[in-house]
C-alpha cells in the first residue's frame, strides 16, 4: 500500500497520464488530421504541466519554456504539417502492419515494460512524482510502436515528434532545472527537424506521388 | 590557444556563409581553405594538448580525447574538400548546376563544421545539439541527388537517427538529473565536474543514462542492431558525403558515447560500461563481418566495413589496458583516413564504370593507373595490413586485450576481423584485378581507355595514404602524447 | 430520533426502485431537447410502466420457463444491489458487508445472463442477435470491470463499496490520483456499454439490427416486459450510483441516521444521477453510433484505461 500522493502530485500525474493516453489515441487515429490534432493536444498538456510545475515549485524559467513550447508545438508544428497535408492532399494514415486492437495490445506491453522498468529504478525527483518519469518512458516506447507499425511518412514523423514530447515530459520530471538556453536549443532543434522532415516528405511525395512508405523498399542487403 | 578553438569552431560555418553567395569557383576554393585550415588549426593544437587542456570561455574545451576526434574529422574534411572539386564536375543529379553546387557546398561546410564543433564543446547538452545538427544537415546531403534511392535512404536515415538522438536526449536529461543531485540546480552538464564527481553521482541514473547514450548515440555510430540506416545512407549519398559520414560522423558520435563512458566509469567503476561496450561491439563486428562476405555494391561494402570498425572500437573500449585505449584512439584517426580514402576511391570507380555494382567492375588496376593502386592500398589498410596505421592500432587493441586478460574478447576480435578481411579483399581483388572490359565492336567510351576521371579526385587519396603510412611507421611524439593522455582520460590502466 | 439501519437500507432499495424511471425520464427529456424536439414528459417512464402492467402477456411457443422467470429474476437481482452500495448513507448498513463490489457485479451479471438467455429462447432474430452480441462484447467488458475492481482494491486495500466511498470522501487528494481517475473513466465506458448508450447503440427509435441491449426484451410483453423495462431503469441507476457515490462524488450522503439527513439524501442522489444522465445525453448527442465492429475498439480503449490505472497505482502509488 502506497501513501496517498498529494493533490499536486496527483494532478501532475494525471496530466502525465493524459499525455500517455493521447499517445495511445494517436495509435488509433486513422485520419492524419486527427493524429495531428492529438499531437497538438499532447503538446498543450505538456505546456500545462510545465505551468503547473512552474507555479507550484517556483521555477520561473518554466513559464518561458511553456510559452515557447506552446507556440512551437501547439501552433507551428501542426501548422507546418497541415500545410504539407493540404499540398499533397493526403488524408488517411497508412494502415499499419497490425490491426488496431493488436496495435494497442503491443503498445500496452511496450508501455508496461517502460513503466515497470523505470519504476523499478526508483529514481526520485524533487519536482514531480516518479510515476511521471515512468509515464514519460512509456510515452517514448508507445511512440516507437507508432513509428514502427505505421506505414506513411506523416505518421512516422508525427510519431517522432510525439516521442520528443515524451522526452520533454521526462525532462520536466527529472531535469526541470535544465538551463533555459539548452531547453530553447532543444526546441529550436525540433523546429529544424520538422522542416527537414517536411522537405524530405515533399521530395518523396514529388517523386512517387504518395506518402506511403511501401515505396521505400529498394535498398536492402 | 583559445583563439584557435574559436577559429576552429567558426571556420567551417564561415565557409558555409560565403558559399551562400559566392560564385562556384570561389565556393570550391573557400571549402578547400576551410577544410585544410581546420586540419592545420587542429594540428597546431597537438603539441599543447599533449600537455594540458585548452579552453575558451566556459563553452569550448579541448582535451586529448576530443582533440583526437577533431583531428580525425578535420582530416576527412580537408581530404573531401579537395575531392569535391573533381566530384562536382560530373554530378548534379540532373538539376540546375548552380543551385546544386550551392546546396552541396553549403551542406558540406555546415556538416564539417558541426562535426568539428561536437568534440569542441564543453558539455553533454551542447554535444547533443551539435550532433543533432550533423544529423539534420547530413540527411539533406544524403538526399541531395533527389533520386528514388537517395530519398529513401535519407528518410530512413533521418527517422532512425532522429529517434536515436531522442533516446540520446533522454540520456542527457537523466545525466542532468544525476548531476543536479550532486551540484544543485545551477549545474550545466559540463564534463569535468561530472567526471570528478565520481562515486558521488547516484549510480542508478548514471547507469540508465549510459545505456541510453550507448543506444541513442550508438544509433549514429552504427552499432548493431541500430545500424540499419547506415548502409543505405552511405551507399546513396554523394561520395564526398559518404566519406564524411563514414570517416567523421560515425566517430563523432562515438566520441559522444566515450564521454558517457568516462562519466559512467568514474561513477560506477569500469566493469559495467566495459561490458556494455563489449556486447555492442561484438554484435556489430559479427554482423558486419558476415555481411561483408556477400555484397554486390561497392559503397555498401565499405559501409559494412565501417560498422566492422565501429565494432572494433567498441570492443577496444572494453579492454582496460592503456595500450588498447591508445589503439582505439589511433584507430579513430586511421579509420578516418583509410575509410575516407576507400570511399573516395569507390567514387572514382563509380564515375569510371557508371554504376555501383561490383559485378560490373573488372581490371580497375589497369584502367585507373592511380586510383586502382590507391584503392588497393586503402582496402589493405582497412584490413589492417602492415605497415598502415590501422595495423598499428588494431595490433595495439588486440595486444592490450591479451595483456589485460580479456583473452576471449580479443580472440573473438581477431577471428571476426579476419572474416571481414576475407570479405573485403575478395570483393576488391575481383574488382581490381582481371582483364578490363572490352568495348563491343563499333562502340567507344571513355570507360575503355585507361585514365583518371579527375586529378582532383586522386590528390586527396595520395594524401590519405601518406598519412596512413606515416602513422603506421612512426607516430609523431606530440601525437603519441595526445593519444596516451587520451587513453589515460578514458581510464586506461585503472 | 434516528432511522434504524435496516429501515435506511430498505429506503435505499425503495429510492432506487422508485427513482430510477425518473432518471431515465430526465435523460430522455434532455436528449430530446438537445436534438431540438420537445420530448416526452419527465414522468413518461412511469406512465409507460403503468400502461404495460395493464396489458396482456404473450410468450413465444418455443419459450420455456426461463423466458417467463427471467423478468422476475432480473428485477430482483438488480434491486438487491442497492443493499450493498452507498445510495443514501455513507456509513455502512448491516447488509452492506454481505457482498463486496465484486459481489454486486456478479449479481448484475446474473440479471444480464438471464435476460440474454431468455432472449435466446425466443425465435425472434432481433432478440437472438441482441443476446449473442451482448455476450460477445461482454467478454471484453467484464475483464475491464474486473480490472476496475482490482484498481479499487489497490487504492483502498478492500473491495467494499462503502470503504472506497469513505476513502474518497476523506481526502480530495484521492480524487485527482490518476489511478483513480483512469479507473473511473474505464468504469464510465463500461457503464455506457452496459446501459446501451451511444456510442454503443441508439437508445430509442426504430427497430434495427444494431440493437444490442434494447433488442433483448423484444419478445416480452405486458407486465413481463414492464418488469424488464423497470429492471433496466434500476440497473442504470445502480450503475450510475456506483459511479457517483463510490467513485466520483461521494458527497451529499447522509452521515447519520437522522430522518432529515436521510430524506435530504434522496433528492440529492436522484439529482446526481440525473446530472450524470445529462452528461450521458450530451455524449449521446455529440457522438455517432459506432459501427458494430468498432465496438471492440471502444471496449479495448476502456480496457486500456483500466490497465493503465493499475500500472500507475502499482508503480507510483498514483
Amino acid at each position: 500500500m502506497h501513501p496517498v500522493p498529494s493533490v499536486f502530485e496527483g494532478s501532475s500525474d494525471t496530466i502525465a497520464v493524459l499525455v500517455l493516453l493521447t499517445e495511445f489515441a494517436m495509435l488509433r487515429a486513422a485520419l492524419l488530421r486527427a493524429q495531428l490534432r492529438l499531437y497538438a493536444a499532447q503538446s498543450l498538456l505538456l505546456s500545462a504541466l510545465a505551468i503547473v510545475v512552474a507555479a507550484s515549485r517556483h521555477v520561473p524559467e518554466l513559464y518561458v519554456l511553456a510559452g515557447l513550447s506552446f507556440v512551437l508545438k501547439v501552433l507551428v508544428v501542426p501548422w507546418v504539417v497541415t500545410r504539407l497535408l493540404r499540398d499533397t492532399s493526403t488524408e488517411i494514415a497508412g494502415s499499419g502492419a497490425l490491426g488496431v486492437a493488436s496495435e494497442v495490445l503491443v503498445a500496452l506491453v511496450a508501455a508496461a515494460f517502460g513503466f515497470f522498468a523505470i519504476g523499478a529504478l526508483n529514481i526520485q525527483s524533487r519536482v514531480l512524482p516518479k510515476t511521471a518519469l515512468s509515464l514519460a518512458f512509456a510515452v517514448v516506447l508507445v511512440a516507437f510502436v507508432l513509428i514502427i507499425v505505421r506505414s506513411d511518412l506523416i505518421s512516422q514523423a508525427v510519431g517522432f515528434f510525439s516521442l520528443e514530447n515524451g522526452v520533454s515530459l521526462a525532462s520536466l520530471v527529472v531535469a526541470s532545472g535544465l538551463p533555459l538556453i539548452l531547453e530553447v536549443a532543444f526546441l529550436f532543434d525540433l523546429l529544424v527537424a520538422v522542416v527537414i522532415f517536411g522537405v524530405l516528405a515533399r521530395v518523396t511525395h514529388g517523386r512517387s506521388g504518395t506518402m506511403s512508405t511501401s515505396m521505400l523498399n529498394a535498398l536492402r542487403g | 590557444m583559445s583563439a584557435v578553438l574559436v577559429a576552429l569552431l567558426c571556420i567551417g560555418f564561415a565557409a558555409a556563409l560565403i558559399c551562400l553567395v559566392a560564385p562556384p569557383a570561389a565556393m570550391k576554393a573557400v571549402t578547400v581553405v576551410a577544410g585544410v585550415g581546420s586540419l592545420g588549426l587542429a594540428a597546431s593544437l597537438v603539441p599543447t594538448v599533449g600537455g594540458r587542456d585548452v579552453t575558451a570561455s566556459h563553452y569550448l574545451r579541448v582535451d586529448s580525447l576530443s582533440l583526437v576526434f577533431v583531428l580525425a574529422t578535420a582530416l576527412v574534411y580537408a581530404l573531401v574538400s579537395v575531392y569535391c572539386i573533381g566530384y562536382v564536375e560530373g554530378e548534379h543529379g540532373g538539376q540546375d548546376v548552380d543551385r546544386y553546387l550551392r546546396r552541396f557546398y553549403v551542406g558540406i561546410n555546415v556538416f564539417g563544421a558541426s562535426m568539428i564543433a561536437a568534440p569542441l564543446v564543453n558539455g553533454l547538452a551542447l554535444l547533443w545539439i551539435a550532433i543533432e545538427v550533423t544529423t539534420v544537415v547530413s540527411a539533406l546531403l544524403v538526399a541531395i541527388d533527389v533520386s528514388d534511392n537517395s530519398t529513401e535512404a535519407a528518410w530512413k536515415y533521418l527517422l532512425i537517427a532522429s529517434v536515436g538522438l531522442g533516446i540520446a536526449l533522454l540520456a542527457t536529461i537523466v545525466m542532468d538529473y544525476a548531476g543536479t543531485q550532486v551540484f544543485g540546480t545551477s549545474f550545466d552538464l559540463s564534463y569535468l565536474p561530472l567526471i570528478h564527481a565520481g562515486h558521488r553521482l547516484p549510480a542508478t541514473p548514471v547507469r540508465l543514462a549510459f545505456v541510453l547514450a550507448v543506444m541513442g548515440f550508438g544509433t549514429k555510430v552504427g552499432l548493431a542492431p541500430m545500424h540499419t540506416w547506415l548502409p543505405d545512407a552511405h551507399a546513396e549519398a554523394p561520395t564526398p558525403v559518404s566519406a564524411m559520414l563514414s570517416g567523421a560522423l560515425l566517430t563523432t558520435s562515438f566520441y559522444a558515447v566515450l564521454r558517457y563512458f568516462q562519466i559512467a566509469r568514474a561513477a560506477l567503476g569500469p566493469q559495467f560500461p566495459r561490458e556494455v561496450m563489449l556486447a555492442f561491439g561484438i554484435v556489430s563486428l559479427l554482423l558486419a563481418a558476415l555481411y561483408l562476405l556477400d555484397q554486390r555494391d561497392i559503397k555498401r561494402l565499405f559501409a559494412y566495413s565501417s560498422i566492422e570498425h565501429m565494432g572494433v572500437l567498441a570492443i577496444g573500449m572494453s579492454f582496460a589496458s592503456p595500450l588498447a585505449l591508445f589503439g582505439v584512439l589511433l584507430h579513430v584517426i586511421a579509420h578516418a583516413a583509410a575509410k575516407g580514402n576507400a570511399f573516395m576511391g569507390a567514387g572514382v570507380m563509380v564515375r569510371k564504370y557508371g554504376g555501383k555494382r561490383l559485378a560490373d567492375y573488372h581490371g580497375g588496376l589497369s584502367l585507373l593507373p592511380w586510383t586502382g593502386p590507391l584503392l588497393l592500398a586503402s582496402v589493405l589498410a582497412l584490413s589492417a595490413s602492415p605497415p598502415s596505421a590501422m595495423f598499428r592500432s588494431e595490433f595495439s587493441i588486440v595486444a592490450g586485450g591479451f595483456a589485460d586478460g580479456g583473452n576471449a574478447a580479443a580472440a573473438v576480435l581477431v577471428a571476426l576481423v579476419t572474416v571481414a578481411f576475407v570479405g573485403l579483399t575478395l570483393a576488391s581483388t575481383r574488382v581490381l584485378f582481371g582483364a578490363p572490359p572490352r568495348p563491343a565492336p563499333g562502340t567507344d567510351s571513355p570507360l575503355y581507355h585507361p585514365g583518371e576521371p579527375s586529378v582532383w579526385m586522386v590528390v586527396p587519396m595520395v594524401g590519405g595514404i601518406a598519412i596512413l603510412l606515416l602513422l603506421g611507421v612512426h607516430v609523431p611524439a606530440d601525437l603519441a602524447h595526445v593519444l596516451s593522455r587520451g587513453a589515460a582520460e578514458l581510464g586506461g590502466g585503472r | 430520533m434516528t432511522l434504524t439501519p435496516p429501515a435506511a437500507q430498505a429506503l435505499q432499495v425503495i429510492t432506487v426502485a422508485g427513482g430510477s424511471p425518473l432518471v431515465s425520464g430526465v435523460i430522455g427529456r434532455v436528449e430530446a431537447r438537445l436534438q431540438g424536439r420537445r420530448g416526452t414528459r419527465v414522468l413518461q417512464p412511469y406512465y409507460d410502466l403503468a400502461k404495460l402492467f395493464r396489458k396482456e402477456s404473450l410468450a413465444p411457443e418455443s419459450a420455456s420457463w426461463v423466458f417467463l422467470a427471467t423478468p422476475f429474476i432480473a428485477f430482483v437481482a438488480y434491486l438487491s444491489v442497492p443493499l450493498l452500495i452507498p445510495v443514501l448513507t455513507n456509513y455502512p448498513l448491516p447488509l452492506g458487508y454481505m457482498g463486496d463490489i465484486l459481489g454486486g457485479g456478479l449479481i448484475l451479471a446474473l440479471g444480464g445472463f438471464f435476460t440474454a438467455t431468455a432472449a435466446a429462447e425466443t425465435s425472434s432474430p432481433y432478440a437472438q442477435i441482441a443476446a449473442s452480441r451482448v455476450k460477445t462484447f461482454g467478454a471484453l467488458a467484464e475483464p475491464t470491470l474486473l480490472l476496475v475492481f482490482v484498481a479499487v482494491a489497490t487504492i483502498t486495500s478492500t473491495d467494499l463499496p462503502y470503504a472506497l466511498a469513505g476513502t474518497i470522501h476523506h481526502s480530495t487528494a484521492q480524487i485527482v490520483r490518476p489511478g483513480h481517475l483512469l479507473a473511473a473513466a474505464a468504469l464510465l465506458c463500461v457503464i455506457l456499454f452496459e446501459t446501451g448508450r451511444i456510442p454503443i447503440e441508439g437508445h430509442h427509435g426504430t427497430n434495427e439490427f444494431g440493437f444490442i441491449d434494447e433488442g433483448k426484451p423484444f419478445e416480452h410483453s405486458g407486465p413481463y416486459y414492464a418488469l424488464l423495462k423497470w429492471g433496466s431503469h434500476i440497473k442504470q441507476m445502480v450503475l450510475y450510483t456506483i459511479f457517483l457515490d463510490v467513485f466520483l462524488v461521494p458527497w451529499g450522503l447522509a452521515g447519520t441516521g437522522s430522518p432529515g439527513h436521510v430524506a435530504l439524501a434522496i433528492p440529492i442522489v436522484l439529482g446526481k444521477c440525473a446530472g450524470l444522465g445529462v452528461v450521458v445525453a450530451v455524449i449521446d448527442d455529440n457522438w455517432a453510433k459506432l459501427r458494430l465492429y468498432k465496438i471492440t475498439e471502444f471496449l479495448a480503449a476502456a480496457f486500456l484505461l483500466a490497465v493503465l490505472a493499475i500500472f500507475t497505482l502499482i508503480v507510483g502509488g498514483g
